[in-house]
């Protein structure tokens, strides 16, 4: 055992997975950086073998095939927030990209990939991807595994990081009369959000046909909310039903997290309310005489 | 697969016009490299968790945090500091001609980060927006401007290099 970590850059995906199956424990994989150097620049994390993926460009680029939006784990949040089929066909994940912290610096660097194996509650692309359905693709040296995000984020087992690699994040393209909005509450304008809210909505005329709901940064896992928003189907969007909509959402929170982003309780109540606003965002491309208040 | 193992790795790197070649410890930060390899201490060392945005530099004409940037992952790479924006006679960059003439500093320690990332900004964008400004500018910290001198120093900077454009609009 070496006394000071070591590095590896695989040049493919076959040598890559190869090399982290011989490593048994104590490989951490690298790309960006931008998660995990900070735990490393403070000690928190002191790895035996950094597995740099950076350099495999199968990880790499957005392709669209059949109406499904492919995007390389190494597409960085600039390029999420400014590739045209990601614009075109997933306009919220776009727009999720853009509220990420850190400034440029950190949307020139950080990926895709990075973002989702951390599966940190503060993060802002998650509830986007829960909220439009996402599969993510992870290959071992047991091979290629197709999973849903929501599967994923109650899996312990997935090696993500270690043992097994993130290659792409796989998303159906928007339906184009698709209403969508996310919300953010935070205290600055870098700042992690207080409570964070996406949501796709189809409507019906003037009414709602169907509701999703994911809610970020209040609990240590996103909550996706649907069924409980049955009771707004059919309805056209009033100030009841966005009282209504606020109540499922603050109900769907069981533990509350208490950190520096805010105290459980309020950030439970802020749950209903991120919700409520990022609703009425996407109602706003509506007209407004569909928002009866 | 023992053989791609290693506890360094050469890298190339071309900092602000001259070539280095490298042997980087793993977990090395491109601050470290920079500031104690090749001596460029205008990089500055803030909070090595990537909030502040002292220690800004440009990778291939894009601005990163180089406290979180691990200098082995950048095989080739072309870097710009804050030092490399002199002019051959060390005359200041119109960028910190504006910083300098506005009062875009004062401490000036998240100055170099912050004249990086307003160079991105007026490279890709001529005419940008307070708006543009403030999200092109939001990964850096400064405790001293309250950033509204910072943002008319950009603004400036953007008359001054591009004063063909003011007429075409």
């Amino acid at each position: 055992m070496s006394l000071h970590p070591m590095y590896a850059r695989p040049r493919d995906l076959e040598q890559a997975t190869q090399l982290l199956a011989s490593l048994s424990s104590g490989a951490v994989i690298i790309a960006g950086g931008q998660e995990i150097m900070p735990f490393i620049n403070y000690g928190v994390m002191m790895p035996d073998v950094y597995v740099d993926i950076g350099g495999i460009s199968a990880l790499r680029g957005v392709n669209v095939e059949s109406d499904e939006v492919s995007i390389g784990a190494l597409t960085v949040h600039r390029d999420v927030q400014s590739t045209a089929e990601i614009l075109e066909r997933l306009p919220l994940l776009a727009y999720a990209a853009q509220q990420i912290g850190g400034g440029w610096q950190v949307h020139n660097r950080g990926t895709i990939g990075g973002n989702i194996v951390a599966m940190h509650p503060l993060y802002d692309i998650a509830p986007a991807l829960l909220a439009l359905d996402t599969d993510v693709e992870l290959l071992s040296d047991k091979g290629l595994q197709r999973l849903s995000l929501s599967q994923l984020q109650n899996d312990s087992s997935h090696g993500l990081g270690s043992s097994s690699i993130l290659t792409r994040v796989l998303v159906d393209t928007m339906l184009p009369n698709a209403l969508w909005g996310y919300y953010k509450l935070k205290n600055t304008a870098g700042a992690y959000g207080s409570a964070n809210a996406a949501v796709v909505i189809q409507m019906d005329g003037e009414k709602i046909a169907s509701i999703r709901i994911v809610i970020g940064a209040v609990s240590e896992k996103l909550v996706i909310i649907s069924e409980a928003l049955d009771g707004c189907l059919g309805c056209a969007y009033t100030l009841e039903v966005g009282q209504a909509i606020e109540k499922a959402c603050v109900e769907a929170i069981d533990e509350p997290l208490s950190d520096q982003q805010g105290d459980g309780v309020w950030r439970k109540a802020m749950a209903g309310v991120a919700a409520r606003r990022a609703t009425e965002m996407a109602l706003s491309n509506l007209t407004n005489s569909s928002i009866k208040r | 697969m023992e053989d791609l193992l290693d506890t360094s790795a050469l890298i190339q790197l071309r900092v602000d016009g001259e070539l280095h070649e490298l042997d980087v410890l793993a977990g090395r930060t491109l601050l470290d490299v920079l500031r104690d390899d090749i001596g460029k201490k205008g990089t500055h060392l803030g909070c090595k968790t990537g909030h502040c945005g002292a220690c800004t530099v440009m990778i291939d004409g894009k601005v990163a945090k180089s406290c979180i940037t691990m200098a082995a992952t950048l095989a080739r790479a072309t870097i710009t500091t804050i030092e490399g924006l002199l002019d051959e006679k060390g005359g200041l960059h119109p960028i910190q001609q504006s910083f300098w003439d506005e009062a875009g500093l004062q401490c000036g320690y998240c100055a170099p980060g912050i004249v990086l990332s307003a160079l991105e900004l007026v490279t890709e964008n001529h005419h940008p927006s307070s708006e543009d400004i403030e999200l092109a500018l939001a990964g850096s910290l400064c405790r001293c401007t309250g950033y509204q001198s910072i943002k008319r120093s950009v603004a400036e900077a953007c008359v001054r290099m591009y004063p063909a454009d003011e007429n075409i609009n």
